[in-house]
């Protein structure tokens, strides 16, 4: 009984510790640890320090992007927001 | 090795994963979790304190669940932080902060904050699972133990 157990714990801490260094971005790949860009409708900028200078309100679109070479990857999902970043309330309908 | 004693090291099991794997990741990217918790609604000043917080309780609630006498204080503490992390993500659901933030500061980053919440209270249901049945094997433990001695 005891081995099962031993053998339940040992798979499931391997898995957890394996599976985070497997899914990890220094050994995958490197987003949000790079430096993040937005796009302002005509080009891509320097977007400052999340929380700092810019949030990413939502899920829809791309927030931010990183540069791999020359090109510029989406990284954050979300919209770029960085001012009145409140949550426009819901219209009201006539029934 | 019976029916119920398996289903308990399973939750254990799956609870550990989630929790170790959960810290370990924040703590190999430390500078993405900390812009990650800065983008939540939260206030920043909360962040020094919170990104080092929730990994360290986190790894506790693993190393508690691993062991058979510190499992019923892991499996609580799991179910206060599971549920923690279930009512934060139904206050963003239901619009409580002044933004709703991306969903990427969750264990499974691809997921969506509707998505997220299913996830958590699955695992809110198998803490809760966890202590009714660690508190059923420990009352019958108590029992044999008992016997034993008349």
């Amino acid at each position: 009984m005891k081995k099962i157990k031993l053998s339940i714990m040992t798979l499931a801490i391997a898995l957890s510790i394996g599976g985070a260094f497997a899914t990890s971005p220094n050994v995958t790949q490197t987003c949000q640890s790079s430096t993040q860009y937005y796009f302002n409708g005509t080009g891509y900028v320097l977007a400052g320090t999340a929380g700092v200078n810019y949030i990413c309100v939502g899920t829809q679109g791309t927030c931010t992007y990183y540069k791999v070479g020359s090109t510029y990857v989406p990284c954050m999902p979300g919209a770029y927001c960085n001012s009145n970043c409140r949550t426009a309330p819901t219209p009201k309908t006539k029934n | 090795m019976n029916k119920r004693q398996v289903v308990l090291e399973s939750i254990s099991a799956l609870l550990i994963m989630l929790f170790l794997y959960a810290s370990i990741s924040k703590f190999l990217d430390f500078q993405r979790f900390i812009g990650e918790m800065n983008n939540q609604p939260l206030p920043n000043s909360w962040t020094p304190f919170l990104v080092w917080t929730v990994p360290s309780l986190e790894i506790a609630i693993s190393a508690a669940l691993i062991f058979e006498r510190t499992r019923m204080v892991g499996f609580i503490a799991s179910l206060a932080l599971m549920t923690l992390f279930t009512i934060y993500a139904a206050a963003i659901l239901l619009h409580f902060f002044e933004y709703v933030p991306c969903s990427c500061g969750g264990v499974i980053r691809k997921l969506t904050w509707p998505q997220h919440l299913v996830f958590n209270l699955f695992f809110v249901a198998l803490s809760v699972m966890g202590i009714i049945l660690q508190r059923r094997s420990s009352f019958k433990s108590i029992i044999i133990t008992k016997n034993s001695f008349v």
